[in-house]
């Protein structure tokens, strides 16, 4: 005897495994859940599609390859391009859906932990010379610190930095460890300073600097000489202020505080693998101090700056309102000011850790043309495709792009930096991490809170994020 | 045609009506079936997964996904930060509505004289909110910029707006308050356009001020627009989001968190859905308990003699 419902329960059944064999088919992913096209000899597709940032990573600079691309592969490189949350977002749901459409994903660094699961792992590709026929991977010449940071992950437990980044190109040094590679890295971002070239070099600026302070002016190289020259360059009734700072709240403010945690000896990555708080010991507050010091009691940058950000920091440089600034990419003084730019590291105290983070082109794991997408991977880094973006402003990932670059002040300033850089911790909500610590950052830059007390509310705040998302930490903690 | 005749053919056959009736009852339902279907797919589906997600570890980027009971919304209730914005969503709200309603009602009155000045007054309201909110949002940024902004430039001050908390919530209440006024004006001027001239010309006869005829008839018979005005507002403005996160990003400090910020960062940028949902579902149940009891004070105001 039938059950009652049976007949109905069936032609559910039935109607759903042909609704999901009718969505298989129509979204691509036939060929198996983890996508294909991993073999070295699959056909080559009509053409790859690749998901990228705009002005953030250089857009245009890679656009611009694009018919050199064709030539050399014989098909279509389309590239997509979004402005950074809304890539995010695409890049985010992209995966969520396990789509095919994009063959090829840009990954940022802070979003890597969340992803990392649902990249394609490199390794296999790397090792086998049948798909580095077109470009070979070169991980040798890949600035060391920039490919750890960026692309060598360990999927099961993410939190976990490749211990020595020195040996990051060795793929069985890497796998040895439970590690893998996980992108090509292109578009390294290091926090690099700017500074008026001519105000420098202004005699009369040099003979008042030696008259106030009894030594000559010359570009800060430690941040108590760079307190110093940003004092001194600051006259507000001349509209002309000593540096910037990005104290408004968001990734900015921790960006800056981070690079200064790592100057003045602590751990510029701000929470250990084993989730340990490393922000908010003393120097953390010695960062901070510095900070609220510069910003409200020296008053040597321009009003607004416990709300600006890379934008706010940018315009205030380019239109000759400040004599010092810090960023990620080159900059251009408005015609008005007709002055020089010239480009520095970042100044040092106990140490130096310049704030830095690489963009990496990364294979989706459900791609149906992986073995192709890799050797379009590695061709866009290739050097000499790095060196033809440089020209587009494009910051270069290896070693030998930036030697051949050697003559260009602001490329040895970034290669310089790279080379001496600290990341990011690896968390999935680091977006929330990061904020909570840029509103301490803000508080006390501001004088709402001392250093002391903003640091300790954001060790309950990063606490509790952290807890939410998951993260057990240690009893210290 | 003898008389009986005439009945029965005037009287269709017992199972006709019956048939027809049927008809007529399916008839409608499966003229909006496809409306329906959209709306299920499109709300109600949403909806119920957003239920789901937030009693669920969910992690849309592979790996597990298990069910967490009450978690989620555990961590939504005693996280101060959330219930405190929170708080600051529904103290934006209330203010920034407020606002707009005076300032609507303001503006509503005069340009509801039928002139060819007030069409072409009436037609210029529409351009701020015709302006998408983060493009507003970008050009107040750069007006109130302290160094090379136009607005202390013009009022001869040097205020860091963005920079305290005080400055930073005028900054933002002007912003939304420029960009939806116009909105709520001209839902009053509709219904002031609506109120019959009858009554007015006999308080003016019986020597009734301008302010009695506007208190005791205009205003009575505006309150259905009013209440279509506030509940539509409410609801917008617990949705803003744009506004905020280009002018203040919540800054300073945590002075202008709303909601919407930190369910932003935890769905959108975490991809923690299962707090985001816990979030979101929270907020659905305060703005479900809201509309309803606006609309009751409302009414009230409508329908005085009956409350």
């Amino acid at each position: 005897m039938r059950r009652p419902g049976r007949g109905l329960r069936s032609r559910v059944s039935r109607l759903v495994a042909v609704s999901a064999v009718a969505a298989l088919l129509a979204t691509g992913c036939g060929g198996g859940a983890t996508g294909g096209g991993a073999d070295p000899a699959s056909p080559k597709p009509p053409q790859l599609r690749m998901l990228y940032a705009t002005a953030e990573a250089n857009a245009e600079a890679v656009q611009n390859l694009v018919p050199h691309f064709r030539e050399v592969f014989g098909i279509d490189l389309q590239i997509d391009t979004q402005p950074y949350d809304a890539l995010q977002q695409r890049v985010y749901a992209e995966v969520a859906t396990r789509s095919s459409y994009y063959d090829i994903l840009i990954v940022d660094t802070p979003w890597a932990p969340a992803l990392v699961r649902a990249l394609e792992p490199l390794s296999g590709y790397l090792t086998n010379p049948a798909v580095n026929d077109v470009a070979p991977a070169q991980l040798e010449d890949l600035i060391p610190k920039v490919l750890a940071d960026t692309a060598v992950y360990d999927a099961d437990d993410e939190v976990r930095q490749f211990p020595d980044p020195a040996t990051a190109s060795d793929v069985a040094a890497v796998t040895g460890q439970g590690f893998d590679v996980y992108g090509m890295p292109l578009q390294a971002n290091a926090m690099v300073m700017a500074y008026r070239k001519d105000l420098f070099a202004d005699p009369a600026e040099q003979a008042a600097f030696a008259q106030r302070y009894g030594r000559p002016l010359a570009v800060p190289t430690t941040w108590d000489e760079f307190s110093q020259v940003a004092e001194f360059f600051t006259r507000p009734e001349q509209d002309l202020y000593g540096t910037t700072m990005m104290a408004g709240v968001g990734d900015w403010a921790t960006d800056d505080f981070k690079s200064l945690l790592a100057g003045f000896g602590g751990d510029g990555r701000m929470i250990g693998e084993d989730l340990s708080l490393d922000f908010a010991g003393p120097e953390g507050e010695q960062a901070l101090t510095y900070y609220h010091r510069l910003i409200s009691e020296q008053r040597s940058v321009p009003p607004g700056t416990t709300a600006a950000s890379w934008d706010e920091t940018a315009s205030s440089f380019d239109s000759g309102l400040t004599a010092m600034t810090f960023n990620y990419h080159s900059l251009e003084l408005d015609p008005a000011v007709g002055g020089e730019i010239g480009y520095a590291p970042v100044p040092v105290a106990q140490a130096r850790g310049p704030h830095f983070g690489t963009w990496m082109l990364s294979l989706n794991r459900f791609s149906q043309h992986k073995a192709w997408a890799y050797r379009a991977i590695t061709w866009l880094t290739a050097p000499e495709q790095q060196l033809a973006m440089t020209a587009d402003g494009l910051h270069p990932s290896r070693t030998s792009v930036y030697a051949a670059l050697a003559g260009d002040e602001f490329y040895t300033a970034l290669g310089g930096s790279l080379a001496e850089g600290v990341g990011r911790p690896r968390l999935t909500n680091y977006t929330e991490i990061s904020r909570a610590i840029a509103v301490a950052v803000n508080t006390a830059a501001s004088g709402e809170a001392t250093p002391r007390e903003a640091l300790d509310k954001a060790v309950e705040d990063v606490t509790r994020r952290l807890t939410q998302a998951g993260y057990e930490l240690p009893e210290a903690s | 045609m003898s008389t009986q005749e005439l009945t029965r053919a005037a009287a269709p056959a017992t199972p006709l009506p019956r048939r027809a009736g049927r008809h007529r009852r399916s008839g409608p339902w499966l003229l909006m079936a496809p409306t329906l279907v959209v709306l299920l797919l499109m709300t109600v589906f949403p909806a119920l997964y957003l239920l789901r997600a937030s009693f669920r570890d969910e992690n849309l980027l592979g790996g597990s996904s298990e069910w967490v009971g009450f978690d989620n919304y555990g961590f939504v209730l005693t996280d101060p930060s959330a219930l405190r914005s929170l708080l600051l969503t529904l103290a934006f709200v209330v203010v920034s509505v407020a606002l707009q309603l005076g300032l609507g009602m303001a503006l509503a009155m005069p340009l509801a004289t039928r002139t060819r000045a007030n069409t072409i007054g009436t037609l210029l309201l529409l351009v701020p909110f015709a302006i998408t909110p983060a493009v507003s949002g970008l050009i107040f940024r750069e007006l109130l910029n302290p160094n090379y902004g136009w607005v202390n430039h013009y009022l001869g001050i040097s205020t860091e707006w963005l920079s305290q908390p005080t400055t930073a919530w005028i900054a933002l209440l002007t912003l939304e308050v420029w960009a939806w006024t116009p909105f709520v004006a001209l839902i009053l001027i509709a219904g002031r356009q609506a109120v019959p001239p009858e009554p007015l010309e006999a308080a003016a006869i019986d020597g009734a001020s301008r302010w009695q005829s506007f208190r005791y008839i205009v205003l009575p018979q505006l309150m259905p627009f009013v209440a279509i005005a506030v509940v539509l507002r409410t609801i917008q403005a617990f949705k803003t989001f744009d506004s905020f996160k280009i002018l203040t990003n919540g800054g300073p400090g945590e002075a202008t968190e709303i909601i919407n910020l930190g369910i932003h960062r935890v769905a959108l940028q975490s991809f923690r859905i299962g707090a985001a949902s816990a979030f979101a579902v929270l907020l659905l149940i305060v703005l479900s308990l809201l509309v309803p009891a606006m609309l009751r004070v409302i009414k009230r105001y409508t329908q005085p003699e009956e409350s």
